[in-house]
């Protein structure tokens, strides 16, 4: 079957992605520069602020608001080591109740509260969210370089965590042998695959284990 | 067990990603008298604001916020405690300081890592930061300044302090630094909770709702 070819920036089948986050990884953003092909000016430097809200009782659902919008993406599984995640919904705000009870609370995997209004604003909806223990908004501020290498979608990002500052490397695609080859050329074999939630949680000490570095 | 040894000073410190022209200033007109590497694992509650319950080179090291004063905060020291730590200690110093329950004790004295691993990493009301600081020392003005690189659970952040045991020494220095007074003082237990989520960032949601 013929590869599929991977355009920044544009929707494709779930991706494979390797992504790490530590305080330093200078090496592997210098090669990443070196070894990418010319990308489009508009993914050259991105930057965004978003709310992750991570929850104590789920690890598969990556559930943030971006650009005034509810964005879900979910597990679909491991292979070799790197992880395949799949868009699940996105949904402007005010958002219906019917949403925040059927697929955002559900992807939560927290109790779903009891909703008296038809929709959310999104500061009702953060409320909602600090009532709940087992949730908490983050504050993530990302700046982002994308780069192409042996074919996979690559990054790296300054990315503030409610103000504390970590850096991220990743390369994702559909051909899990083009990202093992990116691994290997950027020097980070070895190093742990640590998504965008576990690195969360463990900066805000919900899982005691150090980042990559 | 407690020590009172050190003379508690005004402190005014402030945490942020960089403060470039700050630090040019204070390179070039302070003293710098030291640097120093630690690394100290601070316990953090939602619940508590006055206290900050850290373990230091082995020891449990406590301070209490005991005034503020023009914007300015003197925190003294109240218990530097060797592990093993008798339970006591930590059922009638420790816990109250977290403002949190004590939890049901099975030893009747802890070491550092059954403290650990025993009481603190299963409370789910406790939250743990591991830092790392890389503080350079100076003095200038009657007061001693610091600039800290910090890596807190890994992440990064800097700060900056200017402490004196005369108060209005550090105002001064504040001043001759071009410190606006509009600039928040913040201690160390909340710089650390704003980052872990222990409590709310000042106008966290402004700048992403629509």
């Amino acid at each position: 079957m013929a590869k599929e070819e991977l355009k920044i920036g544009e929707v494709s089948k779930p991706r494979f992605e390797f992504r790490t986050f530590g305080r330093d990884f200078e090496e592997a953003a210098y090669l990443m520069s070196r070894l990418s092909v010319p990308v489009p000016e508009k993914v050259w430097e991105r930057t965004s602020e978003e709310i992750y809200i991570v929850s104590k009782t789920n690890d598969i659902n990556n559930t943030k608001v971006r650009d005034g919008k509810m964005d879900i993406k979910t597990f679909v599984q491991e292979k070799d080591g790197l992880e395949q995640w799949n868009p699940l919904m996105k949904a402007e705000f005010p958002i219906g109740a019917d949403v925040l009870k059927n697929e955002v609370y559900p992807a939560f995997k927290v109790a779903v509260p009891e909703f008296d209004k038809d929709t959310y604003t999104f500061e009702e909806f953060m409320e909602m969210v600090k009532s709940n223990p087992d949730l908490l908004a983050v504050k993530v501020e990302k700046q982002r370089f994308g780069y192409m290498v042996n074919d996979t979608i690559c990054e790296v990002a300054n990315v503030w965590i409610n103000g504390a500052m970590v850096v991220t490397v990743n390369s994702e695609s559909t051909e899990l042998d083009d990202i093992k080859k990116t691994i290997a050329d950027l020097g980070l074999e070895g190093v742990e695959n640590i998504n965008y939630l576990q690195a969360i949680k463990r900066i805000v000490g919900w899982i005691d284990k150090p980042l990559a570095n | 067990m407690a020590e009172k040894s050190y003379i508690p000073k005004y402190e005014f410190r402030m945490f942020g990603q960089s403060f470039p022209e700050l630090e040019k200033q204070i390179t070039a007109n302070a003293l710098q008298t030291g640097e120093q590497k630690m690394n100290d694992v601070y316990l953090l509650t939602a619940a508590d604001n006055e206290n900050n319950v850290k373990i230091r080179g082995g020891k449990m090291d406590m301070k209490v916020l005991e005034e503020t004063l023009q914007g300015l905060e003197r925190w003294a020291p109240y218990m530097i405690g060797d592990f093993p730590l008798d339970v006591e200690v930590i059922k009638s110093t420790v816990f109250p300081a977290l403002g949190i329950p004590a939890p049901a004790f099975s030893r009747n004295e802890y070491l550092l890592t059954q403290f650990l691993n025993e009481l603190v990493y299963h409370d789910p009301d406790l939250f743990v930061a591991h830092t790392s600081k890389t503080r350079k020392e100076f003095e200038f003005n009657g007061c001693e300044l610091e600039i800290t690189d910090v890596t807190i659970n890994s992440a990064c952040i800097k700060t900056i302090c200017i402490e004196s045991e005369n108060w209005e020494k550090v105002l001064e220095t504040k001043k001759i630094f071009n410190i606006s007074s509009a600039q928040e003082n913040i201690n160390y237990p909340t710089a650390l909770k704003r980052i872990m989520g222990l409590v709310e960032i000042p106008g966290m949601w402004q700048s992403i709702k629509q």
